[in-house]
């Protein structure tokens, strides 16, 4: 009996579980999962992305270690958010780690994570279809969130990634396409294409599309990411996600 | 301060077992890693209080603390806890109490290399688990 995988599934039963995935990694997929997170009261963010390690970069808590309470991890409180990182367990260290270990992993975070006043989860997933997916599988229902840019690559990939949750009846609630237009002169510019590749996708899927715009601003909000309310943001609060 | 947090996923995980099977329980058996470096003391602290007002009430807890094999997947080689406790201490001395392993014992690749080629790819059972479970 693993009582940390028991424990997971209690900790997130009768919360909402968004789960923000990509096919592969470099599509903005941590910046997606941060800014549904943001602004929303009673939510929590959960890296699990223990490769790319950017939500710790976004929320400017790199390096910093998780305080550990008798109710579990405590969250970073951070822009409003509860954030809980894997970052804010192994520190600014790289990490390399076997497939089989990242279940664990996953089981050990959502286990201990202290959840109390929260009911809405984002977990930002790391890239592609491994453990951590199937780990996620094994302790909650949850409603995924796609990232994709508009190559025709990063569509492809992550096509095949909402084929297998169609498969596992986890429909994905939203393709997200990222840096897909840029504002210019009043018109919109499309300097990856115009995303047809991830329109005929969403159509298929029945999953809403929410282009998002390259907005250079984001960039001076690494750091202090809860304070950006600017354009892509906009996008993904008026899509409902 | 984790001993708790993890005493609290042992009682409710074989409180919920105990009641599905309308058991009462008399010894849980937990296995646990070296690396995590528990207190014991603080575990069983934790479970005593714990086990109130649960079909654990009358319930003893025995922690096993395994040390496990480690096998290097890169050039085979199996070892011991002792040839690798030394990196381990190192790790307890830059993070402090909440060390990694100690939340997460799995993360141990992460941070312990072979100690003959130098690689993180390591295997090891490394899961917490409740082994065994008595009913009165
Ligand atoms: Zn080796």
């Amino acid at each position: 009996m693993r009582p940390l995988l028991e424990r997971a599934r209690d900790n997130l039963r009768g919360r909402e579980v968004v789960a923000v995935m990509s096919g592969k990694g470099g599509v903005g997929k941590s910046t997606v999962a941060a800014l549904l997170a943001v602004g929303r009261g009673n939510t929590a963010l959960v890296d699990l992305d223990i490769f790319g390690m950017s939500t710790p970069r976004l929320f400017g808590v790199v390096g910093r270690l998780h305080e550990v309470e008798k109710e579990g991890i405590r969250p970073f409180e951070v822009g409003g958010v509860k954030l809980f990182s894997l970052g804010g367990v192994v520190g600014d260290r790289y990490v390399v780690l076997p497939g089989a270990n990242e279940g664990g992993v996953v089981e050990a975070i959502l286990a201990f994570a202290d959840l109390r006043g929260v009911d809405r989860v984002v977990v930002d997933m790391p890239p592609g279809m491994g453990e951590a997916l199937l780990a996620l599988e094994r302790v909650a229902r949850f409603k995924p969130v796609l990232v994709s840019t508009p190559s025709a690559m990063s569509v492809k990939v992550v096509s095949h990634l909402a084929e297998y949750l169609v498969e596992r009846g986890a429909k994905p609630a939203a393709l997200v396409l990222n840096m897909a237009y840029v504002e210019c002169g009043g018109g919109r510019v499309y300097p990856f294409g115009r995303g047809d590749d991830a329109r005929r996708l969403a159509e298929r899927l029945g999953a809403a599309l929410v282009e998002l715009p390259i907005d250079p601003e984001l960039e001076s909000y690494v750091g202090r990411i809860g304070e950006y309310r600017g354009p892509a943001y906009r996008e993904l609060l008026k899509a409902g996600l | 301060m984790h001993e708790w947090s993890l005493a609290l996923s042992v009682v409710q995980t074989v409180d919920r077992w105990a009641r599905e099977h309308n058991a009462e329980v008399k010894r849980v058996v937990l296995s646990v890693p070296v690396v995590s470096q528990l207190d014991l003391s603080i575990l069983r602290e934790a479970f005593d209080m714990l086990k109130m007002d649960s079909r654990l009430e009358k319930a003893t807890l025995d922690v096993k603390v395994r040390s496990p094999r480690y096998r290097c997947r890169a050039c085979g080689y199996v070892f011991g806890h002792e040839e690798v406790s030394s990196q381990i201490e190192a790790l307890v001395g830059k993070y402090g109490e909440e060390y990694p392993l100690h939340l997460v014992p799995e993360l141990l690749p992460a941070f312990v290399k072979c100690p003959r080629c130098g690689s993180h790819d390591i295997e090891a059972d490394l899961a917490i688990q409740v082994e065994e479970i008595e009913t009165i």
